[in-house]
């Protein structure tokens, strides 16, 4: 097989999972590249490794795609795309990130879940609480309405500061994977 | 090769595209090859930078029926490409001259002693 067919193949392989239409536009870029470059005089295997490696090409498109889904549409998906696509783009820092990011994750996720069951209790009690019913406490009617309303509203903002913060981590996480481009070294291809 | 080189040529490569298209419009190939014989990068590189750019508005696409193959994609500079030339070529002239006259001062005998400043140079590349 010669070098531009592995090079484009590679390529492919790598783009998998990429909407059709936007893996055929890249692939047809590259193409052209190796058509120009016939043109000019140069031989396939000059072309491809000028070109540089397929995989890590592949990598950052990817990359680029996932991010850019995220900032068109906010949604769990995309997210998740956005982080895959950073985790793959700079494999070795992340030794380093991965363990911040998920002990930073792990911490956000238990005040989500404690913010949702306060709030939660809070709003059971709170009917509770109207008619003086609570089972086991002493206090008077308006000192069980006011607990659970102070419960009900103090977890839901529990809550709403952790989606800010989840938020506020993608958003970071999606510069840092901008910063990390390896958009120039030249890579041997493989 | 100097690390910090590669970070200069990150930085300042959506620069010189922006310039080289300001001159005139131009194609994948043709970008890639002219960028990759003044500032030695990947010239595969070219096409995800492309796209970003084309999708950040700084640059759009059109195409021409060639003689050969099928019709060529051409990119040309937006407004905003055009503004965010002007921007980044004022920002980095401003910077390079800031970090010139910094190195200038360092090689003037009269601001350091040359063997000191020297051998601290030594010393960095080692």
């Amino acid at each position: 097989m010669n070098s531009r067919q592995m090079f484009l193949d590679q390529l492919r392989a790598g783009l998998k999972g990429l909407p059709r239409s936007v893996v055929e536009d890249i692939l047809s870029e590259y193409t052209a590249h190796f058509d120009d470059g016939h043109t000019a005089g140069r031989s396939d295997s000059a072309i491809a490794s000028a070109l540089g490696d397929p995989a890590r090409l592949a990598r950052e498109l990817r990359a680029e795609a996932g991010l850019r889904r995220w900032e068109d549409e906010r949604s769990l998906s995309n997210a998740l795309g956005a982080i895959v696509g950073v985790l793959g783009l700079a494999a070795l820092d992340m030794l380093v990130v991965l363990p911040v990011l998920m002990t930073v994750a792990s911490v956000d996720i238990a005040f989500f879940i404690a913010g949702g069951c306060i709030c939660l209790a809070g709003s059971l009690l709170l009917p509770l609480a109207l008619v003086n019913l609570i089972p086991g406490f002493e206090g008077d009617w308006l000192q069980g309405v006011l607990i659970s309303l102070g419960m009900a509203s103090g977890g839901a903002s529990v809550v709403a500061v952790c989606v800010l913060f989840t938020l506020g981590i993608i958003n970071l996480l999606v510069r840092y994977g901008r910063a990390h481009y390896r958009l120039i070294v030249r890579a041997t291809p493989s | 090769m100097e690390p910090n080189l590669i970070q200069f040529r990150k930085g300042v490569l959506e620069l010189c595209v922006l310039a080289l298209l300001s001159q005139a419009d131009s194609y994948g190939y043709d970008i890639a090859s002219r960028l990759s014989e003044t500032i030695d990068m990947g010239e595969g590189t070219i096409y995800p930078l492309m796209r970003r750019m084309q999708k950040d508005g700084l640059v759009s696409t059109y195409f021409v029926e060639s003689s050969s193959g099928p019709p060529r994609k051409y990119y040309t500079l937006t407004e905003n490409g055009r503004q965010s030339l002007n921007r980044q070529n004022a920002a980095w002239t401003a910077f390079t001259k800031a970090v010139a006259s910094i190195l200038g001062q360092r090689d003037t005998p009269s601001a350091t002693p040359a063997p000191h400043g020297s051998t601290t140079l030594t010393v960095q590349k080692a």
